[in-house]
């Protein structure tokens, strides 16, 4: 296993791949990549997710930190992948004002989401509805 | 079990506040406090003859104050170099840390007496900064990078408990309208406004007559959504304060005073700073972790706790912890709530001083904040905010950041 993995991650990230671990002990799955298991201490391999899964919780940021404020309001979601972890992105689709229209348990769809920092650039987790 | 018992001989705070401390450092806001805490010592307290070691929890003291090193810095400002002095750090349970690492000094027969404390000078930056430096306490890489914020966070685990227990957000407001009751009946809270006095101002600024609190929270535009569904009302304010107390071995504690209060029990957790890879979202683990080694310690079971200070950052936060704290069955705190039941009158009452909604949250000072609290429920010395029962068993519980770390201490008298 590479010891970069967080670098590594991040690289499959903005090419729209989702790299992670698999807990060999416990089967509990997450991301990104790392070497022990946060659930139970065993000893974690790699595993690529496929991006699918339901939204687990979500919430509309109002009060943003001031780089992020230019996007407020926007929606956070914890999504469940379809393999097991959890992992927290932007959510798309949906209209922040309208938070009752968003479905918990709704099927949603990884994609990569490009977000200017200042003068540099961040790519993060999104989600979209399938 | 502890080698030795640990006692508590004095404590005292400044008030948390949103104003007052304008101007002022947090070392002298220490000052303060530990002067507060010397009045408390039944029998006399020579900080300099007495004191043997120092523990200041302080989040973020290198964002408001661009100061690093806090415990050397705090003792020389309380006369007590060349003495050990740390500072302790796990977020909003900073003090809890110092607390911890008192209580260890004692019992293992480092230290007969130690000072424990923490502070956090908050409004020296403004909203975006207080929102930015409080992010640092949750995972860089998966949340605050992608724009969470701690209400954003917290709001999370609300719709994850509302979706499993079908509960609401508006059972939920029972915490603030109690919390913020309890907070009136203290004179050094940060909110000492019932939000029944409040709507009434600020329905008169609107226009408006609110029915109710609730009616007044679900409608004024004054109580506007942070993160979704929480809104102004759901989230503890920005405070500037300091929490101090004296821990004392058996041996010397009775020469302090005649009626300190005893540690029964100590437990602290830790679980994943990131919420993505926690595994579940409607418990804090690190929460029962801490409880369950603090009630064993104490040998005692929640049911026998007469009084309780718990982590109410968010409203949902108050509701998580009595259920993982064992005072309140699982998805059983919207009906325990709408009953009373933590009302200063009721069974079990909690956050008799207002909690971190009402009183503030100084994220530094708030452990020995709370300890402070106990300090004069067992003792019989809170006031008007006094539980009505005979307060035996006193319970601290202290969460940093959005549960990856959590503290648990139980007290007797």
């Amino acid at each position: 296993m590479a010891e970069n993995l967080i670098a590594l991650f991040k690289e499959e990230l903005a090419k729209g791949k989702l790299l992670g671990s698999k807990c060999k002990n416990c089967g509990a799955a997450f991301i990104p990549p790392r070497k022990f298991c946060p659930h139970c201490g065993g000893e974690a391999e790699a595993f690529t997710f496929k991006g699918e899964g339901t939204i687990e919780s979500f919430t509309v940021i109002h009060v943003a930190p001031k780089q992020f404020a230019g996007s407020a309001p926007y929606i956070l979601a914890l999504v469940r992948l379809d393999g097991g972890a959890m992992l927290m992105g932007r959510l798309q689709g949906f209209d922040p004002s309208k938070p009752e229209e968003i479905p918990l348990g709704g099927k949603v769809k990884f994609e990569p989401l490009k977000e200017k920092r200042g003068e540099a650039e961040e790519v993060i987790p999104s989600f979209k509805p399938v | 079990m502890p080698v030795r018992d640990v006692y508590v001989i004095g404590a005292g705070m400044t008030p948390f506040s949103g104003k007052l401390h304008a101007g002022k450092t947090g070392r002298e806001l220490l000052v303060e406090a530990t002067l507060e805490a010397v009045k408390s010592v039944d029998k006399g307290i020579d900080l300099k003859r007495d004191v043997e070691a120092v523990f200041v929890g302080y989040f973020t003291p290198e964002l408001y104050e661009h100061q690093s090193h806090i415990g050397p810095l705090a003792a020389s400002w309380l006369g007590l170099t060349p003495k050990p002095a740390f500072r302790t750090e796990i977020a909003c349970a900073s003090s809890s840390a110092a607390l911890f690492a008192g209580i260890t000094a004692i019992a293992s027969g480092v230290c007969d007496l130690v000072l424990v404390g923490g502070v956090e000078k908050m409004t020296n930056l403004d909203t975006f900064g207080v929102t930015e430096a409080l992010a640092m306490a949750s995972d860089d890489l998966s949340e605050s990078r992608v724009g969470a914020t701690f209400p954003g966070l917290y709001a999370l685990l609300a719709q994850a408990y509302f979706r499993r227990y079908g509960a609401t957000w508006e059972q939920l407001q029972k915490v603030p309208i109690k919390n913020h009751y309890n907070g009136s009946l203290n004179p050094k809270a940060h909110f000492q406004q019932t939000i029944a006095q409040l709507a009434e101002k600020v329905g008169a600024k609107e226009g408006v007559k609110y029915r109710d609190e609730l009616d007044f929270l679900k409608n004024s535009p004054f109580n506007r959504v942070v993160a979704y569904p929480l809104r102004l009302f759901d989230c503890c304010p920005i405070s500037d304060g300091a929490a101090v107390a004296f821990l004392a071995s058996s041996e010397v504690a009775r020469k302090f005073t005649d009626t300190p209060l005893r540690l029964l029990g100590v437990g602290m957790g830790s679980d994943s700073v990131a919420l993505q890879d926690r595994v579940e979202l409607t418990s804090l683990r690190a929460t029962r972790s801490a409880a369950e080694m603090a009630y064993k310690m104490a040998g005692i079971e929640p049911k026998d706790v007469d009084v309780a200070e718990v982590h109410d950052c968010f409203t949902i936060a108050e509701w998580l912890a009595v259920e993982d704290l064992g005072l309140i069955g699982k998805g059983e705190a919207p009906k325990a709530y709408a009953e009373g039941l933590t009302n200063i009158d009721g069974e079990i009452p909690v956050n008799t001083d207002g909690g971190l909604k009402a009183k503030g949250h100084p994220v530094g000072a708030t452990g020995v904040g709370m300890l402070n609290e106990i300090w004069h429920q067992l003792r019989g010395t809170a006031g008007k905010r006094q539980v009505k029962k005979k307060a035996e068993v006193g319970l601290i519980h202290n969460v940093g950041g959005s549960g990856a770390s959590a503290a648990v201490f139980i007290f007797g008298r």
